[in-house]
């Protein structure tokens, strides 16, 4: 009894220590400021992307794209965050239109964001796309799956919590104090 | 309710609880579980409905983590928080009967042991797979390794609370079986506080306001989950274990009914404090119309109004059915908390959507 209470001890100041450097947890983060911003109607494409939010990003699980008209994607390079802008280089423009900005980030407090604004390409430039058209169907079923893995880990936790219980209960029947 | 009656077909609200009803050797007691299956059935539905109201529409560009980690988390979420709340209202069960009266109290203390130890193995679990479905909805469109669950942990704050909770729990697990064999000599103190400090780094997975109001929202939000916690599981264990038995609900009921009084102004102030300042702290959003202007406020005036019910349900526990207990009349004690537990379980649904919901 005595060892098992220094043991919980041990591990609530140990709980204790990881929360106090878990730092301070915040709000969502809310899209404060954007360039291009919503519904501007451009004569030149953007060089880049960049969206200001109104607390620090987390690194590591942000995307933000660009789809053109008739779905190719004009994005270049990979998504980067300096504390609260989140930004993407614009490959040059094609055709003139409607172009969609995505974009889906993990705020301060761990929770992801995402939303969309739209700027207007009123010049036709000369670019290409990077991937020319919309994506298939099969390919936007992949993008929506991804969690069959997280499934099987589920799975196996169950498996092992179910075990454990029926086992742990048939020992203390079998051997009361 | 006699001791003989045959085990209720077990629902399955906690993964762990196969073997639920089935009553042991030594003298144990059966238990009802209709307000478990009410209070997470309403649990469920709260968060699945909220949620289908909150997922916005696929955004150009971006892979979505997909329906079953949309919906799967909150149900994982709805079933941790079922689980700890009844690892915390078992627990709590002993001091609510007292030690006075073991030849009473023993049978139905055998049993709540058992449930409780089940139910923090529960827990445990929900933990660890909320923990797998959080990494898999910020790593969409990718099959979800155990590498990247790892990283999930080691960046993101609401990992590690999990993980932490899961902690806590796995403990609680442990002392849960150490009462299984020495009974009521593991002091029940010791597990409720353990169970209690499990549920401290949840709030840590939401959000809690920044700024000025950090230090006071995080506190006044750990508050509100501790209340809420001892409360819901208070209820909770009397009415599966006690409500169906007049000789223990004289026992309980007062205790239970004093520390009910106290917990619905602390959930009520706490609950008000934190919507309020999250709202006024968002850019954009101006109170009181802020209330009725977006999800997030009406989802607080939601809970408001569930809150006043639940005031509601207690002032008639309090002022009706407790002296009628209290005078060793009869009391349908049983279907009002069952009822109870149920707008609860609504509480809890819309409360985890909340803590996640984009404000503007």
């Amino acid at each position: 009894m005595r060892r098992a209470l220094t043991a919980v001890a041990a591990v609530l100041a140990v709980v204790l220590v990881v929360l106090g450097a878990a730092g301070p947890a915040s709000a969502h983060n809310v899209l404060v400021g954007s360039s291009p911003h919503d519904g501007a109607k451009l004569r030149h494409g953007p060089r880049a992307v960049v969206l200001t939010f109104n607390q620090p990003v987390q690194h590591g699980y942000d995307t933000i794209t660009v789809t053109g008209p008739g779905g190719g994607r004009w994005e270049a390079g990979a998504t980067t965050v300096d504390d609260r802008t989140v930004r993407v280089r614009v490959r040059p423009l094609g055709p003139a239109g409607a172009y969609t900005v995505g974009y889906r980030i993990l705020s301060a407090d761990g929770h992801p964001v995402s939303g969309e604004l739209k700027f207007s390409l009123r010049t036709a430039g000369t670019g290409t796309p990077s991937s020319p058209g919309p994506t298939t169907a099969a390919q936007a079923a992949n993008a929506d799956g991804g969690g069959g893995l997280a499934w099987l880990w589920i799975a196996i936790v169950v498996v092992i919590a179910v075990g454990a219980v029926i086992a742990l209960l048939r020992r203390a029947r079998d051997t009361p104090s | 309710m006699t001791d003989e009656a045959p085990p209720l077909p077990v629902p399955a609200p906690v993964p762990a609880s196969s073997d639920g009803a089935r009553v042991a050797g030594g003298g144990e007691v059966a238990a009802r579980f209709e307000p478990v299956v009410a209070y997470a059935g309403a649990g469920l539905v709260a968060a699945v409905v909220a949620t289908g109201l909150m997922v916005g529409g696929r955004v150009p560009g971006i892979a979505a983590p997909g329906p079953l980690v949309e919906y799967g988390l909150p149900v994982a979420r709805v079933l941790l928080d079922a689980s700890a709340v009844a690892t915390i209202g078992l627990s709590l069960l002993a001091r609510l009967l007292g030690y006075d009266a073991p030849d009473r109290t023993e049978p139905v203390m055998r049993t709540a042991r058992r449930l409780a130890f089940v139910s923090a193995v529960a827990w445990v679990a929900c933990a660890l797979i909320a923990t797998t479905l959080q990494a898999a909805e910020v790593n969409p469109g990718v099959p979800l390794t155990p590498g990247a669950v790892a990283a999930y942990v080691g960046a993101v704050a609401g990992g590690k609370g999990l993980m932490l909770s899961a902690g806590c729990a796995l403990v609680c697990a442990f002392f849960g079986w150490l009462a299984l064999r020495h009974g009521e000599k593991v002091p029940a103190e010791l597990r409720i506080g353990i169970a209690l400090f499990g549920l401290l780094p949840l709030p840590v997975t939401g959000h809690a306001s920044d700024g000025v109001y950090h230090d006071y929202s995080m506190i006044s939000m750990e508050l509100h989950v501790a209340g809420a916690a001892v409360w819901t599981g208070g209820l909770l264990a009397v009415a599966v274990l006690v409500a169906a038995r007049p000789a223990l609900l004289e026992l309980a009921l007062p205790r239970f009914s004093r520390l009910a009084s106290a917990a619905i102004f602390v959930v009520a102030a706490t609950g008000l404090f934190n919507g309020l300042v999250e709202l006024a702290l968002t850019p954009g959003v101006t109170l009181p119309g802020g209330l009725l202007t977006t999800g997030y406020g009406v989802l607080v005036l939601v809970k408001v109004a569930l809150v006043a019910l639940l005031g509601g349900l207690g002032a008639h526990f309090r002022f009706r059915l407790l002296p009628a207990v209290a005078r060793g009349g009869r009391a349908a004690v049983f279907g009002w908390a069952s009822g109870e537990v149920a707008v609860m379980g609504l509480a809890y649904g819309v409360g985890f959507v909340l803590s996640r919901a984009p404000v503007v």
